[in-house]
């Protein structure tokens, strides 16, 4: 794109410094920190962050309001305590947003789909959504029920109200169980027999939030211990399903391993934490039922540690070669 | 150093610490305190058989504690004078060292520190600067991954005197990198650490790449900057060679910093500016050029000498352009990067300088100072009387005035900087400054304020910034209303609330006091004292029912013209919002209790002049 003075709109820097998390936006140096730490490149190489700022500042108003990358910032924050000039970036993507949906711009999506007919109106969805995104409000089609209802301008994708939905009801794509499922039973993966179904090494599945790894490279590092592992990305550790953890695990899989970021570095708010919380309460439940509760993990994933991924898969492979056989788990 | 050591007029003092500064330019006395060496330092011929005797060995701080050093050692080899010392802490008194050193004799246990007093005409500051510990910035991992090191830790392993004798080797494996990575800007030009930048480190930076790259062809050399600043003569040339020799740059901060667990070998994540993209690299030593920053005990000496300290923690000079070498106490000086982050050229020459600046006093037998300085008159003194006070004593920025319980103040006139703000905070009228008494200075306001008073804004101005602000808006032909009249002080600090009290009660529609910026005060410290009365002043307006929004506060330096003409017009503005008999009435409303808050200026005598157009204070208050 050229940026002709003439075409550069000379009031737009200090319309998005008036608004809440804007004012730094003008002591940018492009010195680049936060375009380098950013963990939504490794699926969108085009976003760059120091180019949306630069450009905000020079005052491409319409290059910047219409590009679906102030979109895909997530709210992580892993550029902020790095930035050496302090500036609160994603708070600078959010005043850039409140300005592009004031210009009439809609938000690229995907966004979760509600099935009205099985949604019950219950509000468990509005709990989980980290982005106030989810609210019950009156039915179209039968307007003496709730329902869920998306807000669009809010909604960043993580799927959270998929997983939370007791009923079933919201699905998103890329994110509905049957493909989750699909990625854990491709190539056969799981007819093979690990330890517990009398196979001689052992077999792990391992949930990952796509968003704690920092690259293709520390992906493809934890991919050395071969069909040992399965590698399952999920849009955020929140989104496992337990129902899916016992499935595994009633197959013959001998643990499942959840990867979700570490504290303040989630995409989503709080989306680790609820991954966090269902792994507990998952393994409690099975020590309860008698089953080795060391089975079910969750690891913590620090987005600058590059090779967490590849030592929590092995940590957990290690822990299963010292498990006894526990008593069967069925699950329908 | 070895021709200072040998020069006649040269006398070097190490192991000394500045205890205390009395005095004043062309008198100062200056104790000091000689630490032990327990060696005798006439007898020592620096053989070194003390230091091959003992049986100690600790970590070498002149090498950052790569190499070890005995525990009695000379703190490095070109060490002036050549005399080893005992390191207490760490000794273990075998005296195996006193065999070793025999019929020399020279070490000496029972040595005590010794307090020493000198006299000296000036003083030049010259303490250096210190090196940012990066190891607070986690993501370099500086101090958890042992092959990310420091400039400083490079230049003593690449260094043939060094503990490696100049072979260069990870610390992880003691092998030779086959590659490294130099990262620019850590800790410096960031908020979170050092906002300013260093300066030098690009230079060096350049430097270590060209050595490095010269001692081993094959080397791939890799330089992570912001933006590289070459700004002195033949520096961007030797940029240039650099990028010849094959030295690669990316222009890009790494945010990120890795190591693998089995190589022990560094990725350095930044975004390349030119790439618009991401770069990996994978290096096997990181090393990081760290912020220069101010000596750890700057602020102790900055006590002693009475210095002040620029917002970056650097010795602060007396003016930027037209005293760069000179500190705010006269006959102190200042030179090399204790005064800023500064490569050796610059130091060279700034050293020249201070002696230079220091030789003008010192050849001198008599010196000339200003005529502004403040004086007391011991009759209105009320320390004099016996009664306790010091507040000039605590309101001088140079420690100018003494003030002892009987004895009225006394200002070493010597040491005054004619800032005046002894002057505006005595509540006796006991001090004034010479050409800036309160004589002058009111019949300033009142000549000012003679026509149509309640439309026009009086404003004050320091000497050295806002009046300069007020300049700038006039010769660069910023247009602002004409109903601002100026007076000139030396420094916020002398602008005395009263002064303000007097112009509204003599009709004045708007008063502006206006200082320099904080960090920019010509007086250390005068702006604060003036800053914090003019605080005070606001509610005192208030409870008189004069609105505050007719009385401004405002520094503004003396490149910010812009900044003047802005806040007279916006003054002004609020003024022609003004019902003019709103201003009278306000004005007249506080006339009464402002004549009473000036009552000892109407009884003075060196004032009748000025008030007598007045009426008397009792026939207000009626």
């Amino acid at each position: 794109m050229t940026a002709r003075p003439t075409q550069l709109d000379a009031h737009f820097a200090a319309e998005v410094m008036e608004r809440p998390g804007g004012k730094h936006l003008l002591t940018c140096m492009a010195c680049g920190t936060c375009a380098s730490v950013c963990l939504v490149r490794r699926f969108y190489p085009s976003f760059n962050p120091r180019r949306v700022l630069h450009q905000a500042s020079l005052g491409m108003r319409e290059a910047v309001l219409s590009s679906p990358e102030i979109w895909l910032c997530s709210a992580c924050d892993a550029c902020y305590p790095r930035c050496p000039q302090e500036i609160h970036i994603s708070e600078v993507m959010g005043a850039l947003r409140d300005l592009a949906i004031e210009a009439g711009y809609e938000a690229p999506g995907p966004f979760p789909v509600v099935d009205s007919a099985v949604c019950s109106g219950c509000a468990v969805c509005a709990r989980v959504c980290p982005y106030e995104a989810m609210a019950p409000a009156r039915d179209e089609a039968d307007p003496t029920r709730q329902t869920a209802h998306v807000d669009h301008t809010r909604c960043l994708h993580c799927g959270l109200c998929v997983a939370a939905c007791p009923s079933g009801a919201i699905s998103l794509e890329e994110t509905n169980d049957q493909e989750i499922l699909a990625r854990v039973t491709a190539d056969g993966w799981m007819e093979q027999r690990g330890l517990l179904s009398g196979g001689t090494q052992p077999r792990c599945l391992a949930f990952v939030c796509q968003w704690s790894i920092r690259s293709d490279a520390a992906w493809e590092r934890a991919q050395r211990f071969g069909d040992q592992v399965r590698l399952v990305p999920l849009p955020c550790s929140g989104r496992v399903e337990p129902a899916m953890v016992l499935w595994a695990l009633s197959r013959g899989v001998d643990a499942v391993l959840v990867v979700g970021c570490d504290d303040d570095e989630c995409h989503y708010q709080r989306g680790t934490y609820i991954g966090r919380s269902k792994v507990y309460l998952l393994s409690e439940m099975l020590a309860t039922m008698g089953y080795q509760q060391e089975r079910v993990r969750f690891a913590r994933q620090a987005s600058a540690d590059r090779y967490g991924l590849e030592r929590h898969v092995q940590e957990m492979l290690a822990t299963i070669t010292t498990l006894t056989a526990p008593i069967a788990v069925t699950v329908d | 150093m070895v021709d200072a050591a040998r020069h006649p007029n040269i006398t070097i003092l190490a192991n000394t610490e500045v205890e205390h500064v009395d005095g004043f330019i062309g008198n100062f006395s200056v104790n000091l305190i000689t630490k032990p060496r327990y060696v005798i330092a006439d007898r020592c011929n620096g053989c070194g058989a003390c230091a091959q005797a003992c049986p100690i060995e600790v970590p070498n701080p002149f090498e950052l504690n790569i190499a070890p050093r005995k525990a009695i050692d000379v703190p490095h080899g070109q060490a002036v004078p050549l005399v080893y010392a005992v390191d207490m802490d760490h000794c273990i008194h075998c005296y195996k060292c006193v065999t070793a050193c025999g019929k020399l004799d020279a070490i000496d246990f029972a040595q005590q520190p010794q307090e020493t007093n000198i006299e000296v005409g000036t003083i030049v500051v010259a303490t250096g600067f210190s090196s940012f510990d990066p190891s607070v910035i986690p993501e370099y991992g500086y101090g958890r991954y042992p092959n990310v090191i420091t400039a400083m830790e490079l230049e003593r392993l690449a260094n043939s005197a060094g503990p490696t004798v100049g072979r260069l080797v990870r610390p992880s494996d003691g092998q030779p990198p086959q590659s490294m990575a130099i990262i620019q800007c850590v800790g410096s030009r960031d908020k979170r650490y050092n906002e300013y930048c260093s300066g030098f480190c690009c230079m060096y930076a350049i430097k270590n790449a060209i050595l490095l790259k010269q001692m081993h062809h094959a080397m791939d050399i890799t330089i992570f900057y912001i933006d590289i600043r070459t700004p002195s003569k033949g520096y961007e040339e030797f940029y240039t060679r650099a990028r010849e020799a094959g030295i690669r740059f990316f222009q890009g901060r790494p945010s990120l910093v890795s190591e693998d667990p089995d190589t022990g070998n560094l990725i350095i994540e930044a975004e390349d500016q030119a790439l618009g993209g991401v770069v990996e690299v994978e290096a096997e030593m990181v090393c990081l050029s760290a912020a220069a920053i101010p000596q750890p005990d700057a602020d102790d000496l900055a006590a002693k000498l009475t210095l002040a300290r620029s917002p970056s923690g650097f010795f602060m000079e007396y003016h930027p352009k037209l005293r760069p070498v000179d500190a705010p106490t006269d006959g102190v000086y200042l030179a090399g990067a204790a005064q800023g982050p500064k490569d050796i050229p610059a130091s060279v020459a700034q050293g020249s300088a201070a002696a230079s600046r220091a030789a003008r006093v010192l050849s001198q037998d008599t010196w000339e100072i200003e005529p502004i300085v403040a004086e007391v008159d011991p009759a209105l003194c009320i320390s004099a009387q016996g009664k306790k006070c010091g507040i000039c004593a605590r309101a001088c920025p140079y420690g100018a005035i003494v003030v002892e319980q009987g004895q009225p103040a006394t200002i070493f006139t010597a040491k005054c900087h004619g800032c005046g703000g002894c002057a505006a905070e005595c509540p006796h009228n006991a001090i004034q400054q010479k050409h800036f008494t309160d004589a002058q200075i009111l019949a300033q306001i009142k000549t000012l304020l003679q026509d149509r008073p309640e439309e026009k804004i009086l404003a004050f101005m320091c000497n050295w910034c806002s009046y300069g602000g007020a300049d700038m808006a006039g010769i660069s032909h910023f247009t602002y209303p004409a109903t601002s009249r100026g007076i000139r002080v030396m420094c916020c600090a002398r602008t005395d609330d009263k002064f303000v009290l007097e112009a509204f009660r003599r009709g004045a529609g708007m008063v502006l006091v206006s200082g320099c910026h904080p960090q920019d005060c010509h007086y250390i410290t005068g702006q604060q004292v003036g800053a914090r009365r003019f605080e005070r002043l606001r509610t005192t307006l208030e409870r008189m029912g004069i609105d505050p929004a007719r009385y401004r506060v405002e520094w503004i330096s003396a490149a910010e013209g812009e900044k003047y003409a802005r806040v007279i017009t916006e003054m002004d503005a609020v003024l022609a919002s003004y019902d003019p008999a709103e201003v009278v009435r306000q004005n007249r409303q506080a006339a009464a209790q402002i004549a009473r808050r000036l009552k000892k200026w109407n009884e003075d005598p060196r004032l009748v002049h000025i008030f007598e157009d007045l009426p008397l204070v009792e026939e207000v208050v009626e």
